[in-house]
């Protein structure tokens, strides 16, 4: 068993020991949590050092995966319809890499902020590490199947933890959220079987679920259904590899989520407890830029290339639409909720730019938006603890209250709505060059994208700065009054821990974006080159 | 006469060499009667003695069953067809009964009850006798007399332990709708006997006697044949008998209604396709497109009703008629030649159903009721049993990484291949409807979590009751780990089937 794997199945052992745990042992179920995601945390750490950067390779080929583990594992001989192959197989590069530090760093803090947690913590952390595992096994699994079970599993806990530790109307968020992803997903499973029937291992000959194989066209059957050269299927008119982009690309926007597909995020946002609040923002919505990446324009770079001036207006329609919802909120959360469809339109926006600055944009912005939201989330969560409030009337002048948390949070506003120095503003401003280069380089996407763009930057400053002056400037004016007043202490010890790596994050990618860029490049260019023949050709 | 001397002898002979192909039935038949004595004569000085009788009966057959394995024979004149897919399936149909069986123990020893229930045991016992045999024939003689045997063993069961209005109301509707489906059925065949005077649907001179029939008059007869399946399938729209019976019937005749049965049916009716479909006929284009349409709105209806439903038994009744419609998706595949991912979702249907059955007996025993509202809350007093309901909830819904998801996935697979070489857009809308009412299905088996874990009690009341650990409550948690295992190593119940 390699240290991926390992990576994968620590939460396993935490599950087993939660569940054995006798009694209510609180502290026996906090420490194994906090035990399992630090050793994780390490893992990635180590995984992260022992990357071997810039080697030039094949974005289809295994050579451009490190840490590999490939397993038989699923051999079901079905006849007439060929061998069933599924392995396991999983292995990173410089795309996923870094997405599943952010896992194990966002789990650890939101860790943190569930060491307050009173209702069934037994089953709460259980449910937590079990999120915990199909977060990293999505991140890893180069199987489409191994993939598609992850991206499965990754929803109970969910729904248990928005539906049980949620706020009011939690029982709507809870099957809203997981409605609108499931109706995504079952949708990709039928194109999984259809590309599972498409594809062959060159090897064996038999049917194969490897996203690998199913990346590079030689291993494509001759007239099977999602075949590239001379296809002629179509459903209700649509050639069949443009449909299975599609179906793909939405499961996939549900996600992120890019308007009108967004509606969700709102609600699960509000009514779901900090701690998954922060999961859901800093690591759920990276799955599906991750997704569009890695098997949209992996699988279907000939659709992504034709399609991808939809992709990019959809994008900035996030970008411009979630700022202005952003502007017209008057709950803190939804606010932060609505600025991550908009921040997270700038991730689709530099994909679909198709250039090597958009893309490597939208993978920083992805990381950035990823510590950056769960230190947000966090940091609302921090108030709505003290207070069980989180309007953004009910308080005024906060700072001379809470000083060290005004700082906190002023850093991390600044920090998200693009500041030069924070992370953010490299991502965003990655991205709108990446968009503006685009006509240059005829990828087909039209500069006035990226002017619309910027606007959403500008936006993200009226919001965040105004929530400021609305909640934190001015004389004292709290809407429960004294009660409230001495209620709102100021920052604790662990909540500071919590937050300090996060900002301090920000700052350092801000400041030194190579470490990062450095471990994507390779990959990326390797992206490029897969897609490149589409675009020019 | 003369002729009849010569061939007497020949023919006493074939019927001699045939009796060792029925032996399986013959075995439960011998344990049927065993069983009629024991519970006559034995069930006074033992009070478990019919239903001790009644398993060893069972397992003969299914010990004499295995010697079959591998065999491919007719008898009886083509009454009696041996094959992998009668091997596979009696088998599957054996399990079940013997589970149903030991639900309907646990019902009668529950009841406590000075009336004689031990003849149910017997009742159990001939019916499935019935269910073997209707998967080893393609002869519509002896399939209409299986399928009569076990819908007058199932009025009997239904109708057993009425206690109350609602019960006779649903024994009575059971046994009127069944007679009456049965007698269209009965004159669809006469129709179809007619045309083609042969009543073995797989021989060729059946077809070829479909092929010259009036299309008006084989549409009418055809349609009377389906009634009849679908009464028993319980497929849209002679599914309404469903929800009545599965409510208000016993939870362990429930159990046997919704899987053993529909287990034999399927069968018949997978042979029947395939014999009927397989040319280019009119004949075989009504069957095709009747089969494509009855599997898109069973699943649609079965699933969209299931939405309303709050009693725990109802449910089941409209997620088992959304199940036959995926069934029915299956049996396209089956037309094609490919058995394998039909038995395999067979079983697996007949585990989830089973695990789901076994919880709500328990949960129904502890709390006398089965309304979904009865069990608010109980998930954090219950935790295992309610984890464990929750998980054959998923692999209801084919989500993973439960046995559900891999079956429904090779049946997606199988209709996805039929759809690439023939691009039907009926076999595209399987697909997408087949999708779609996976999305649905998942609100109301999320019921079941949502109202244990999700919502909390409305008076904090003390609990009195709590469900025992029982054989049932054992039953539904092996089922339920059956289900993850086959659900992540599916190759293990595949070596079992191919």
């Amino acid at each position: 068993m390699g240290v991926l794997s390992l990576l994968i199945f620590l939460p396993l052992l935490a599950i087993v020991v939660i569940l054995l745990t006798p009694g209510r042992g609180a502290h026996t179920l906090k420490y194994t949590a906090l035990t399992t995601t630090l050793i994780q945390f390490l893992i990635a750490g180590y995984l992260l050092l022992n990357y071997q950067t810039g080697t030039p390779s094949n974005f289809a080929d295994i050579s451009g995966y490190q840490y590999v583990e490939q397993l038989s594992w699923i051999r079901l001989d079905l006849g007439t319809l060929g061998l069933l192959e599924i392995d396991y197989f999983i292995g990173v590069d410089g795309i996923s890499l870094p997405l599943l530090a952010l896992s194990a760093l966002v789990i650890l803090m939101a860790i943190g902020a569930s060491w307050n947690v009173t209702k069934s913590r037994k089953g709460y952390f259980a449910l937590l590490m079990l999120l915990n595992l199909a977060v990293m096994g999505i991140f890893s699994a180069l199987d489409f199947f191994l993939f598609y079970i992850f991206y499965e599993v990754m929803l109970f806990p969910l729904y248990f933890l928005i539906g049980i530790w949620g706020g009011a109307r939690r029982e709507y968020a809870a099957i809203k959220f997981f409605i609108y992803t499931l109706l995504g997903s079952v949708f990709m499973l039928l194109i999984i079987v259809g590309l599972y029937f498409s594809v062959q291992n060159p090897y064996t000959g038999g049917h194969t679920f490897n996203m690998l194989y199913m990346m590079n066209p030689e291993n494509y059957v001759p007239g099977s259904f999602f075949d590239w050269v001379g296809n002629s299927y179509q459903v209700f008119g649509i050639p069949a590899r443009m449909i299975g982009f599609i179906v793909l690309f939405i499961a996939f926007a549900i996600k992120i989520p890019v308007v009108p597909l967004h509606t969700w995020l709102p609600d699960a946002h509000v009514e779901a407890p900090t701690p998954v609040s922060i999961i859901l923002a800093g690591i759920l919505l990276k799955i599906g830029g991750y997704g569009i990446i890695r098997i949209c324009i992996g699988i279907f770079p000939d659709s992504m290339a034709a399609a991808n001036w939809w992709l990019g207006l959809i994008g900035v329609v996030s970008i411009v639409y979630g700022a202005l919802n952003a502007l017209a909120q008057s709950d803190l959360k939804r606010m932060i909720a609505y600025s991550s469809v908009s921040h997270m339109g700038f991730v689709l926006l530099g994909i679909a730019s198709l250039t090597a600055e958009g893309l490597s944009g939208a993978l920083f912005q992805m990381v950035s938006h990823g510590f950056l939201s769960a230190a947000l989330f966090f940091l609302v969560g921090v108030l709505y603890d003290r207070v069980h409030d989180r309007y953004i009337y009910n308080f005024r002048g906060l700072a001379n209250l809470m000083p060290q948390y005004t700082a906190y949070i002023a850093i991390a506003f600044f920090a998200s709505l693009g500041l030069p120095g924070f992370s953010a503003f490299i991502g965003e401003a990655f991205v709108i060059i990446g968009a503006f280069n685009a006509e240059t380089l005829q990828t087909g996407i039209p500069r006035w994208m990226a002017i619309f763009g910027s606007l959403g930057i500008l936006l993200s400053a009226v919001y965040f700065l105004w929530t400021l002056q609305r909640m934190f400037f001015g004389t004292t004016r709290l809407k429960g009054g004294d009660r409230w007043g001495s209620a709102l202490s100021d920052l604790s010890p662990r909540e500071k821990l919590v937050l300090t790596p996060a900002l301090g994050l920000a700052l350092l990618l801000g400041v030194f974006p190579s470490l990062l860029f450095n471990m994507m490049n390779g990959t990326v260019l390797n992206l490029l080159d897969l897609i490149s023949p589409f675009i020019f050709g | 006469m003369e002729e009849f001397v010569t061939t007497i002898s020949t023919r006493i002979d074939e019927i001699l060499n045939s009796i060792p192909l029925l032996k399986v039935e013959l075995a439960l038949a011998i344990g049927f009667l065993f069983t009629l004595f024991s519970s006559l004569l034995f069930d006074r000085f033992f009070k478990h003695a019919s239903f001790v009788v009644s398993c060893l009966g069972i397992l003969t057959a299914f010990v004499v069953l295995l010697g079959q394995y591998g065999i491919t024979a007719t008898g009886f004149s083509g009454l009696l067809l041996i094959d992998s897919l009668a091997f596979y399936s009696r088998g599957i149909i054996l399990f079940t009964l013997l589970v149903a069986n030991v639900f309907l123990w646990q019902e009668i020893v529950d009841l406590k009850k000075e009336k004689r229930a031990g003849d149910l045991y017997s009742v159990l016992m001939a019916s499935g006798v019935g269910l073997l045999v209707l998967t080893v024939t393609t002869h519509w003689l002896l399939a209409f007399i299986a399928i009569e045997m076990v819908s007058i063993c199932s009025y009997i069961m239904v109708g057993y332990f009425s206690a109350n209005n609602k019960q006779a109301e649903a024994a009575v509707k059971y046994a009127l709708f069944g007679s009456a489906c049965s007698a269209v059925m009965l004159y669809g065949l006469s129709l179809i006997y007619g045309f083609t005077g042969n009543l073995d649907f797989a021989q060729q001179s059946h077809l070829q006697g479909l092929m010259t029939a009036p299309n008006a008059m084989l549409s009418i007869s055809f349609l009377f044949v389906f009634t009849g399946i679908g009464f028993k399938l319980s497929f849209v729209p002679f599914h309404l008998w469903a929800p009545d019976v599965y409510q208000g019937a016993p939870t362990s005749v429930t159990t046997y209604l919704a899987t053993v049965p529909k287990v034999a049916a399927i069968i018949l009716f997978a042979r029947l396709y395939a014999s009927w479909s397989s040319t280019g006929f009119y004949f075989s284009e009504l069957t095709y497109y009747f089969l494509c349409v009855v599997a898109i709105l069973t699943m649609l209806v079965g699933n969209l009703v299931a939405l309303r439903q709050t009693d725990l038994k109802r449910m089941m009744a409209y997620s088992s008629v959304g199940h036959t419609g995926f069934l029915l998706m299956a049996l396209i595949g089956y037309g094609k030649g490919q058995q394998d991912v039909l038995l395999f979702y067979i079983l697996m249907y007949s585990l989830m159903n089973l695990a789901a059955f076994a919880f709500i007996a328990v949960l129904e025993k502890a709390y006398g009721d089965t309304n979904l509202e009865t069990y608010r809350g109980k998930g954090f007093l219950l935790p295992v049993l309610f984890t464990c309901f929750s998980i054959t909830g998923i692999s209801l819904i084919g989500l993973p990484p439960t046995a559900g998801f891999v079956a429904k996935l090779l049946v997606f697979s199988d209709v996805f291949g039929g759809y690439q070489n023939s691009s039907d857009p009926a076999l595209l809308w399987l697909l997408i409807v087949g999708a779609l009412t996976s999305v649905i299905s998942l609100f109301y088996y999320f019921k079941i979590p949502l109202y244990a874990f999700l919502r909390t009690k409305r008076s904090p009341e003390k609990e009195q009751n709590r469900p025992v650990l029982s054989i049932l409550y054992v039953i539904g948690i092996g089922l339920t780990i059956l289900l993850l295992v086959f659900g992540l190593f599916p190759s293990l119940a595949w070596a079992i089937l191919s």
